[in-house]
């Protein structure tokens, strides 16, 4: 793991709760005197209650990215691998891929549009949700997030049938004049991408609000009352005194959507199947293309995976980087 | 008065459309299962008198019984496993705070960004090599243990006050005995926004069951969904009607479960 | 109160989902097996076998064990239905963590894929090379999709073989009758289009937008493909698809050929009676006749041939699969199974076509009764014998271990194209990308 993993050791977990420091009583104790005997064993309880959940996670997910790092070292097709004359070979090969570079830009577009508005909208939803002249709020929140029930084969079925040219988005803007003509949605690389963006839309868009809301009902009433006293508008009030306190849940909400958009499989293989013309192809989907339907590649495709590894780590760095700044 | 009344129209109105975008591909999903094959490709938006067909027809071209079997078994045993590890492990980080646990959890966070179609390969091989093919355990293994459910473990328990367990362990009351009896009771919103993330995740987990399973006797629901489209022709009627089937068990979890899992993630994020 | 809320939403889940378990019979209670169900233990008589479709390919399954168990009582098939998709995700997962045991015994290929696999795995296939299948009874071009190197690997199954399907009624608008799309040239037939299209207002094709369907069935018609002997790829230079995608352009352009989205939009343009034709593999017949209330409207003929190509014929195949055995399984006895039905067995055929539609590519099976019949739906006409011998004369193609590569690329090409590219410069784009994944 030589990756610039710079979500650093307690830097990552700090970033979500803020004023974690001052609930956190052991901390602010002064330095423990030499550990005795009750302690170590309370420390050795700790470790065994922590072992099992590590260990697997170790299991299942360092131990085969370090063997996916020692294939991304070979090359051959099939079974016939071999060490890469040179080593880095297939990590050479990135720059000079062409359909990597279209995937990874269709990515990162995706990425680019998606998530802040996603992030906004679930913003706009949370606060008013967290009104209190809002009714019916139970079903307000539930009816907007139940499409995170729904399985992601399952909505990519029915976003496509939706947006066939003869499909149920084209009748409506038809009927209500909108559209003259049925708009061909998937067969055109803006449309395409737009669909599946809005697919994302709908089905992350709740999820995320939910977790707003948490936090908004989180935050110290005095705070706003305090703003409030002080003659700050609405606005103010939300910009100035709500959002510093939300930024650790917007922070977290962010890096999660941008693994989750850069790890995009499903959208991509089931909605537009990557078309027209792989304009609409996610970076995972390229790496399922090259492991499985294409000549198997593993040492290259092992290569990708760590290129995407790569990227994600970079973007949570540089976010967390930009959180920290704002304080 | 009036005048608020009037300022809160746009909320009202945004909140109405933000509705309508959520809730009408559902309504569609809904309707299509009661129509026929013809019908759904035209986009026909009333119900029609054909869920009972499509429901015979599934019922006779796919093993919905034994996918419906297995999908639940993995993720009601995945939902447990996860519960258990993930909530001893976040409170031990936050309880037993040490410098080297911060260290490990940060180590930890860093699985939140392996791509699953890195580690698949290898992972798939680990299992073969111990005989763990078509078995539950392999199924259910890779999603147990997450950070991101230690880290809502660990969060949920800053506001556990230390005072009590204090207090616990002067009653002569075991580690154990406190993690169960203590604050295992007191973390019921969390357990429950864990519990139906981990759900939701487990049951519509599709590439992961589709690899390690090789015999498909043992395939589940989301690879019955996609079987059913692997035929020179698709009944779009049937499709629907278990794309429905396989969505409403997870509606009806979160459904019965969102206070405690409104409750559980605001715990968590304070 | 909170308590029983949270238990009560935990029962009625489970209760929901048990519910489920109970109603939909199949075969639940198998979970706690919890050993590796390959082909390893599962007895001297019974073969596991992996295949797709219930309707097509396990129904003609179920068939053939019947077929064999006439003479071996205790022969009994273990059919695991498993989508493509699925099987080549197995197949290579299998293969490349060497746990090859798990395989069945024998399993389903698509044509196109099979060279692949065969070249990169080759050893998970067993060959053919002491059975008695008699490969002479197969068209050349099917047995081609799964030798390698002049070796046999599998038996040949479903049929591809190309159609054009017309519907006499609109065409009878237009003036015209299916004999009047019986060997012609795609210059002619876009002509025809055109008249058809003036008078009746329906385009005589309609097609996946970025699917090279069509376009590769017209190379293969000409013999020629994206790869040469040596399986260098040959995307520039190569007259025959650019003359195919030369006449694609024409016929979109002409709105001769409608392009949709999916192949859903593609399936409902054909029942939907949106299109007065289709050229596809001669499959597509069943999802023609779903369509009930166009019986006795549609007519079978060959499909138009490429003009001044070297070697073009009205003969072609899309898709289609074949049989393959693995070499970790009950070799001998796989073997001999498919040899006794696949390849040697009228009574077989006869059984599955009517119910299924499965086509045979086993010529001797032309020859019955069953056959021979005329289909009412296709106004008459016994399109099966007739379809039989067109299958015969299907040029060959190479597929390769990169097909998919070199048809994905041609994809891309095709659309770049139609949005207006220069047609040279897409090609040799797609060239050197394939050269790129070969490299």
């Amino acid at each position: 793991m030589s990756a610039p993993t710079a979500p650093t050791e307690d830097r990552a977990p700090d970033a979500l709760g803020q004023g974690t420091k001052k609930s956190r009583g052991h901390q602010s104790r002064p330095p423990a005197p030499p550990l005795s005997a009750i302690a170590r064993r309370r420390s050795l309880t700790g470790w065994a209650f922590i072992v099992p959940a590590a260990a697997i996670i170790v299991l299942v997910n360092f131990w085969p990215m370090i063997q996916a790092l020692f294939l991304s070292l070979k090359t051959g097709r099939g079974t016939r691998l071999h060490w890469a004359e040179p080593l880095w070979l297939n990590y050479q090969r990135l720059f000079q891929d062409e359909n990597f570079r279209l995937t990874l830009g269709t990515t990162f577009l995706y990425l680019i549009i998606q998530v802040p508005i996603m992030l906004g909208i679930a913003m706009v939803l949370a606060n008013l949700l967290n009104a209190p002249w809002l009714r019916f709020k139970g079903f307000w929140r539930t009816a907007i997030f139940l499409p995170c029930a729904v399985g992601l084969v399952s909505y990519s079925l029915v976003f496509r049938q939706i947006f066939a040219t003869d499909g149920l988005a084209n009748d409506l803007l038809m009927q209500f004049g909108i559209l003259d003509d049925p708009v061909n949605w998937l067969g055109q690389t803006g449309t395409a991408r737009m669909v599946i963006i809005l697919g994302l839309l709908w089905r992350w868009t709740g999820y995320n609000m939910i977790f707003f809301l948490a936090a908004l009902q989180n935050i110290d009433r005095s705070t706003l009352e305090a703003a409030r006293v002080d003659g700050a508008g609405g606005f103010k009030t939300f910009w100035y005194v709500t959002m510093p306190q939300l930024k650790p849940i917007i922070l977290l909400c962010a890096i999660l959507s941008t693994n989750g958009t850069l790890q995009m499989f499903d959208e991509s293989f089931n909605l537009t199947a990557g078309g027209p013309g792989n304009t609409t192809m996610s970076v995972s989907h390229y790496l399922y293309n090259v492991s499985f339907r294409n000549s198997p590649n593993f040492g290259y495709a092992a290569a990708i995976s760590y290129a995407i590894l790569i990227i994600v780590a970079i973007l949570a760095a540089i976010q967390m980087k930009v959180g920290d700044k704002r304080d | 008065m009036t005048k608020t009344t009037l300022r809160r129209i746009p909320a009202y109105a945004f909140l109405t459309v933000a509705v309508i975008f959520s809730v009408f591909p559902l309504y569609f999903m809904a309707v299509s299962a009661t129509n026929t094959s013809n019908d759904v490709i035209a986009s026909k938006l009333l119900p029609g008198g054909h869920l009972v067909d499509n429901f015979k027809a599934l019922v006779d071209a796919q093993p919905l019984g034994s996918a419906a079997y297995h999908s639940s078994l993995n993720a009601v045993v995945t939902t447990v496993l996860a519960l258990v590890l993930c909530s001893l492990a976040g409170y031990a980080f936050e309880i037993y705070h040490s410098r080297a646990k911060d260290v490990v959890m940060g180590i930890l966070l860093l699985a939140i960004m392996i791509p699953f179609a890195a580690t698949m390969i290898p992972l798939f091989r680990l299992f073969a090599q111990v005989g763990l093919v078509n078995s539950t355990t392999a199924v259910v293994l890779p999603l147990i243990a997450t950070p991101f459910l230690i880290l809502l473990f660990r969060q949920a328990s800053r506001t556990f006050p230390h005072e009590i367990i204090e207090a616990a362990r002067l009653d002569g009351l075991g580690e154990v005995s406190i993690f169960t009896r203590i604050y295992l009771p007191t973390m019921k919103p969390t357990l429950a926004a864990a519990g139906v993330i981990t759900f939701l995740f487990s049951w519509n987990n599709f590439l992961w069951p589709k690899v390690i399973l090789v015999d498909n006797k043992y395939q589940t629901l989301p690879m019955l969904l996609s079987n059913m489209r692997a035929g020179y022709v698709t009944d779009y009627g049937s499709l629907m009607l278990a794309v429905l089937i396989v969505s409403v068990p997870t509606m009806v979890v979160f459904l019965l479960l969102q206070r405690s899992f409104a409750e559980g993630v605001t715990g968590a994020i304070k | 109160m909170k308590k029983t809320r949270s238990l009560g939403a935990l029962g009625a889940a489970l209760t929901l989902t048990l519910a489920l378990a109970a109603c939909g019979g199949g075969d639940s209670g198998s979970g706690s097996d919890e050993t590796a169900g390959g082909s390893g233990g599962t007895g001297d008589n019974t073969l596991t076998v992996w295949a797709w479709d219930p309707a097509f390919n396990i129904y003609a399954l179920q068939e053939a064990e019947k077929v064999y168990q006439a003479d071996h009582p205790d022969f009994k098939l273990d059919i695991v239905e498993t989508p493509w998709d699925d099987l080549q995700t197995k197949l290579t997962t299998l293969a490349q963590s060497g746990e090859t045991d798990q395989l069945p015994d024998i399993f389903l290929m698509q044509n196109n894929a099979f060279q692949k696999n065969v070249i990169n795995y080759p050893d998970i296939f067993a060959d053919f090379n002491d059975s008695t299948v008699d490969y002479s009874e197969f068209p050349e071009s099917v047995v081609a999709y799964s030798t390698v190197d002049d070796t046999n690997y599998g038996v040949p199954f479903d049929n591809g073989t190309a159609i054009g399907a017309y519907r006499t009624d609109v065409l009878e608008q237009a003036g015209y009758t299916v004999d009047d799309f019986t060997d012609i040239t795609w210059d002619q037939f876009l002509t025809l289009g055109k008249d058809v299209l003036a008078k009746t207002g329906k385009p005589l094709l309609t097609g996946q937008a970025g699917s090279s369907d069509m376009i590769m069935m017209m190379l293969q018609s000409a013999g020629a493909s994206l790869f040469d002997d040596e399986g260098k790829p040959t995307i520039t230079d190569n007259k025959a698809l650019m003359s195919a995608i030369d006449m694609y352009g024409q016929l979109v352009k002409a709105g001769v050929f409608v392009e949709v989205n999916s192949w859903d939009e593609y399936i409902n343009s054909i029942v939907n009676s949106a299109t007065a034709g289709v050229v596809q593999g001669v499959w597509i017949s069943g999802s023609i006749q779903s369509a009930a209330d166009q019986s006795g409207k549609w007519a079978v003929t060959n499909v138009p041939k490429l003009d001044g190509v070297d070697g073009a014929t009205n003969y072609t195949a899309n898709g289609g699969s074949s049989w393959a055995i693995s070499a970790d399984g009950n070799t001998e006895l796989a073997s001999d199974f498919l040899d006794a039905t696949f390849a040697g067995s009228t009574d077989f055929y006869d059984t599955i076509l009517p119910k299924s539609g499965a086509l045979a590519n086993w010529l001797p099976a032309g020859e019955s009764d069953v056959y021979n019949e005329p289909q009412a739906f296709f106004g008459g006409q016994p399109i099966y014998a007739d379809v039989l011998k067109y299958a015969a004369k299907v040029p060959s193609n190479n597929t390769g271990a990169y097909y998919y590569e070199g048809r994905d690329a041609v994809s891309v090409a095709v659309t770049n194209i139609m949005n207006g590219a220069d047609p040279a410069s897409a090609l040799a784009e797609a060239q050197s990308t394939v050269e790129f994944a070969m490299g």
